[in-house]
């Protein structure tokens, strides 16, 4: 061997004091978010997604203390990763609120990791009775998920904090009314555009669009294949520039989270064919935004494109 | 027609540029593979075309198109052979392996930060298995110029590369000097493996490389004639790929079509073997 000694250990002590820094780096921010933990009294909640966590927050108010764990508008949720952090935050809490539907499986995973008799869970998917082979996970664009969640809600917390079991009632049936004003605004489409083609990439969307009595034109295997970052195939990819081209469609919804080169093509067929497009989002976008005020900004959106032919890329 | 056509083929715009680019990117990867089959540097081409993941992922990471980081660590890689000059094969593949595991390493943490902090879904099937059906129109221009720029270095240099090819030795003794050829042919081997990288993913793009130019070299000993065969045999295949994809639509499970990768290195597989047999049979005639 031509090597000596020295310059072998040299780079070994080098690899150990970037290892050392990197522990030190990941550890740092759980170890202090723990320590915040027990010194706050609040019910502890995790959602899965900020839009959940936004209802619970409502509900609950200062008796809770939540964390989303999806709050990004950036990235798209359904290629999220797991990081210590989130399993922490996760495994303290009493009462987690998920989707379901496979949209947010990390979040069962981590909890079969570290079972507690002393946390609940909220599935929405459980609440809507919802077959788990349901194709379309957004389930948060159902007029009738958060109604179903707020009630849900007040009922576990009444059994978590059994006192203030009426405030979270009233406050869960406030909730409730102040979601007037989308319903209102979704029926007006019905009756005005009810029955009229829309495009999309993605089913992001595909259950307010329902629910405003509009027509999703595009194959679903398009949808799916957008929705799992997989190539659709030349044929749908055909049929939906024919939408665009035909004028099938009066509007293209397009998922804001989840923008490619196809999005990109397809915006741009959209716009050559003089077609509205609508951007929608997947998880709600911060600041500024309620569940209520986010789901009618969405419907003003899509109205604004039916009526007047007005383009809405973002919230 | 429709069962072995299905119906749109002909007028599906997608189909349209897939069967041009592929073409394209076919004839270089076999010709330019021609040599590295004869030079016998297979793995230096797989090498570069996983490699090729790192730089891939990166300029996803970065917000440009993919072909560029494919070029970019290419072109580094490339250089970094040439410069090191590792000619031992214990040596090099040794110094090619630990480099490789590193660069994917380094591919896996763009790949993370690239979904999890944009919004990138595909990203990790787009690097490293590709789609002729998404490589969009704005890339042809860049495609055929790099292309051009790669067949022409084979064109000029073909005399003195096929020499040092062959026989090194002779090359030597002739007094023709390895090292610029060598550099440019590694320049069209980065060029040649980044463009099949782009077409059928940085993990499978030595299928497109080396397997075409290997059948012909079975069927023919002439230079030009397995060229010509090298450059045949990888267009069939891309095309032969890209019907069968587009037919595949119907297909089980989920009606939306098999991968056109997978269906092009299938192909490249069976003419391999098929000329692996024919070879047999003209060696014994």
């Amino acid at each position: 061997m031509r090597t000596a000694k020295r310059p072998e250990i040299r780079p070994v002590a080098l690899v150990a004091v970037l290892l050392a820094a990197i522990g030190l780096l990941g550890a740092s921010a759980p170890m202090a978010s723990a320590h915040a933990r027990r010194a706050a009294q609040p019910i502890a909640i995790v959602a899965a997604e900020n839009q959940y966590g936004n209802v619970a927050r409502q509900v609950g108010g200062a008796a809770v203390r939540v964390t989303s764990i999806e709050d990004n508008p950036n990235t798209d949720p359904h290629t999220f990763e797991v990081s210590a952090r989130v399993a922490q935050q996760i495994a303290g809490a009493r009462l987690v609120i998920e989707n379901g539907l496979g949209y947010d499986s990390f979040v069962s995973k981590i909890e079969q990791a570290a079972p507690s008799r002393a946390r609940k869970t909220i599935v929405v998917q459980r609440l809507l009775h919802l077959a788990p082979s349901t194709p379309n996970p957004h389930l948060w664009y159902r007029p009738d998920a958060m109604p179903a969640l707020a009630k849900a809600l007040a009922g576990a917390l009444a059994g978590i904090e059994p006192a203030k079991a009426a405030t979270f009632q009233r406050r869960a049936a406030r909730f409730i009314a102040s979601l007037g004003p989308w319903k209102a605004a979704l029926a007006a489409i019905k009756r005005r555009f009810g029955g009229s083609g829309v495009a999309v990439t993605e089913p992001v969307g595909n259950y307010l669009l329902r629910a405003a009595g509009l027509k999703v034109k595009t194959p679903f295997s398009l949808q799916t294949a957008v929705m799992n970052g997989l190539d659709p195939s030349p044929q749908d990819v055909a049929i939906e520039e024919a939408l665009f081209s035909r004028h099938e469609v009066k509007v293209f919804v397009y998922n804001v989270q989840v923008t490619d080169s196809l999005t990109a093509q397809f915006l741009a067929d959209a716009a050559h064919a003089h077609i509205p497009v609508v951007g929608v989002y997947e998880t709600m976008p911060i600041p500024g935004f309620t569940y209520q005020s986010w789901m009618l900004a969405e419907t003003r959106a899509l109205e604004r494109a039916l009526a007047d032919h007005r383009s809405t890329s973002s919230l | 027609m429709n069962a072995l056509f299905a119906p749109g083929f002909f007028t599906n715009g997608i189909v349209h540029s897939a069967l041009i680019v592929g073409a394209v990117v076919a004839v270089v990867a076999a010709v330019v593979g021609t040599f590295t089959v004869l030079r016998a540097q297979s793995f230096a081409g797989h090498a570069l075309g996983e490699v090729g993941a790192t730089g891939g992922s990166a300029a996803i990471l970065a917000g440009t198109n993919p072909l560029w980081g494919f070029i970019g660590i290419a072109v580094v890689a490339a250089a970094a052979i040439e410069l090191l000059g590792v000619r031992q094969p214990r040596s090099r593949d040794l110094a090619t392996g630990l480099v490789l595991g590193a660069g994917l390493g380094l591919a896996a943490l763009f790949l993370y930060l690239g979904t999890t902090s944009q919004s990138t879904t595909g990203a990790s099937i787009t690097v490293l298995f590709g789609s002729l059906f998404v490589v969009s129109m704005q890339m042809v221009p860049s495609i055929v110029t790099l292309s051009i720029v790669a067949l022409a270095i084979v064109v000029v240099c073909y005399r003195r590369l096929l020499l040092t090819s062959l026989n090194p030795d002779l090359a030597a003794a002739r007094g023709v000097s390895l090292r610029p050829v060598s550099a440019l042919y590694l320049l069209a081997l980065a060029i040649a493996v980044s463009l099949s990288a782009e077409t059928i993913g940085a993990v499978l793009s030595t299928a497109l490389l080396v397997g075409p130019p290997a059948a012909a070299l079975r069927l023919t000993k002439r230079p030009i004639a397995a060229l010509v065969a090298a450059a045949g045999i990888g267009v069939l295949a891309t095309w032969l790929g890209i019907l069968l994809a587009y037919d595949s639509y119907t297909w089980p499970p989920s009606g939306r079509g098999w991968p056109v990768s997978f269906f092009i290195v299938v192909f490249v597989f069976c003419f391999y073997l098929l000329a692996q047999l024919r070879g047999r049979k003209v060696t014994r005639g």
